[in-house]
């Protein structure tokens, strides 16, 4: 982990409220599939936590939603040749283990970004099926980094394209087809909330990347909590973002 | 190269830049960033005689220049403390264990097993974000007195700084009672009580509803609490309240601080304090200042013409 001053290569709109924004550090940082980054907006007390979605040796890619103050600060400041204050890799991100050799991936919303680094990893030298959410057409981004994998299956809530319905549906009838040897998702907590219903009975793992709004970033302030089935609290950014399924309350 | 070592009820910090208590956890993460032994000293998160588990989430929101959090002190009881944290922080740099209860007895019970094992006490009798304990003994003069005599009864051996609220009538007689209890330090101020709406849902965004207001925005506030004070006893007082650079801790400084706690500035920028420890050093330099102990209370206040 460590706090670096990166330059903006690219900050653009690519869907609805979407932004893709590239930044390139002074060396390589090596990341891992699923951890984060936090990134200050200049003027705003807190840095905003955003997940890594691509990593490619100095130069990282994170996707985020405009959604209030700072990210829309975010979106319309921060152009090209700008400086941006970065805390990264974050968090443990997503472990698969070497004889889990099909991987499923189901998200959506912003969930889908932090998969896309987890597809862009483990479809080098695993099978991995995707199934990703989104709320119509125009949320629809990232089609090619997405299609790495096995198989990619599109939801839409209006179905204006690929599956109607919810991702977890979707992934729900190819489940037992497909026998994923472990399961990684991320997306708003009602959805993680369907899959860990409707994954109950079947014995496959299931980790999941939680969201919470963060202070520090690195585990010190414990504002991030989660709250554990033990009863106990976990945060967020540096016991998780990932969790096995069962181990959180959702 | 100024001399930026202060003195805190007999004991020689190398410098009077302190993270505050709740931003910094106990060292380690900040550590992992830059070598934490450069600091003054480290408050670290509040201490309870058992473990709590803290208010839900979310804990934390945004305003203009300012935070809001109710993290509820959640931590990991004075035990865990005592075994996992304190050996390889006292090899780092001064220990402010930050003493949190719901009961004077708890307050007790936490300065009598750290009575010794550390550099100082900081009685947190400030906190706006539990039930019981926290700020309910720190609002009125008369219980700050008493839990302040009966946390001292139990740490003869221990400076104890006792932490103040901003959310009070007379920040002055609030000090006055904390040194009638035989307080040895005091440390100001804690947040103000807040509330932020996400006016889409109409509902607080914090779970807890409202929560301590800290950040940039608090600053000049902080200041005339700090000087009303520190002029008002005269125990040591340390500084504290939206401190983001060395020109703000020169600032609490003259207004009465012997040193100061950075806290919210961590978030933002995780080198805070050793950026603001260069600074102090460079503002020293360049003032022909010596010894940065020279600055503590020396402000004049304007004359003012009497309009009534």
């Amino acid at each position: 982990m460590r706090e670096i001053t990166a330059t903006v290569l690219e900050n653009k709109r690519i869907a609805d409220e979407i932004y893709s924004l590239t930044f390139a550090a002074e060396e390589e940082i090596a990341v891992r599939p699923g951890q984060f980054c936090m990134v200050g907006v200049g003027g705003f007390p807190l840095r905003r936590p955003i997940a890594l979605c691509k990593a490619e040796g100095e130069r990282f890619t994170v996707c985020y939603r405009v959604k209030g103050s700072g990210t829309r600060a975010l979106a319309r400041e921060y152009k090209a040749g700008e400086k941006l204050s970065v805390l990264l890799p974050l968090g443990n991100g997503f472990y698969v283990k070497e004889q889990e050799t099909k991987v499923a991936v189901v998200g959506g919303g912003v969930g889908i970004f932090p998969l896309i680094s987890a597809i862009r990893t483990y479809s080098k030298n695993k099978q991995v099926y995707a199934y990703m959410g989104f709320r119509n057409r125009a949320a629809v981004c990232m089609e090619y980094d997405m299609t790495r994998g096995e198989k990619l299956t599109l939801a839409t809530d209006d179905g204006s394209v690929g599956f109607h319905g919810t991702s977890v549906q979707a992934f729900m009838q190819d489940v037992d087809m497909v026998c994923p040897d472990v399961v990684l998702a991320c997306g708003p907590t009602p959805m993680l909330r369907a899959l860990k219903t409707a994954m109950r009975d079947k014995d496959i793992p299931v980790y999941v990347s939680l969201e919470e709004r963060m202070g520090c970033g690195i585990g010190a302030c414990l504002v991030c909590v989660c709250e554990k089935t033990d009863g106990a609290h976990a945060r967020v950014c540096k016991d998780g973002p990932v969790f096995e399924i069962n181990d959180v309350v959702l | 190269m100024a001399d930026l070592s202060v003195t805190l009820c007999g004991k020689t910090l190398k410098n009077p830049v302190i993270p505050a208590s709740g931003t910094f956890g106990f060292g380690r993460e900040f550590d992992e960033i830059y070598d934490i032994s450069c600091l003054g000293g480290v408050a670290t998160k509040g201490v309870a005689l058992v473990p709590w588990e803290g208010n839900p989430v979310p804990r934390i929101a945004e305003s203009r220049g300012v935070i809001l959090n109710a993290v509820g002190l959640q931590n990991p009881g004075v035990e865990k403390f005592i075994a996992e944290d304190l050996p390889w922080l006292r090899q780092k740099t001064r220990v402010i264990a930050n003493v949190v209860g719901r009961t004077i007895e708890d307050y007790e019970g936490v300065c009598a097993r750290l009575d010794g094992l550390v550099d100082f006490l900081e009685l947190n009798i400030s906190c706006p974000n539990v039930k019981c304990g926290g700020m309910a003994f720190g609002i009125r003069p008369e219980a700050i007195e008493e839990v302040t005599a009966r946390a001292k009864a139990k740490c003869p051996s221990t400076p104890l700084i006792v932490k103040l609220s901003p959310n009070v009538e007379s920040i002055a007689l609030n000090a006055q009672a904390a040194e009638r209890g035989g307080a040895d330090c005091l440390s100001l101020v804690n947040t103000f009580t807040g509330m932020a709406i996400d006016i889409e849902r109409r509902r607080p965004v914090l779970a807890n509803n409202t929560g301590g207001v800290s950040g940039a925005g608090i600053k000049p506030v902080a200041v005339r609490m700090v000087y009303e004070a520190a002029h008002a006893v005269s125990i040591p007082v340390i500084g504290i309240g939206g401190i983001t650079c060395a020109e703000d801790a020169v600032e609490f400084m003259m207004a009465g601080a012997v040193a100061v706690q950075v806290g919210t500035q961590n978030f933002t920028d995780t080198r805070a304090c050793p950026k603001i420890i260069a600074g102090l050093n460079e503002w020293c330099d360049a003032h022909g200042v010596a010894r940065v102990a020279e600055l503590t209370d020396t402000l004049k206040l304007n004359e003012r013409r009497k309009t009534c």
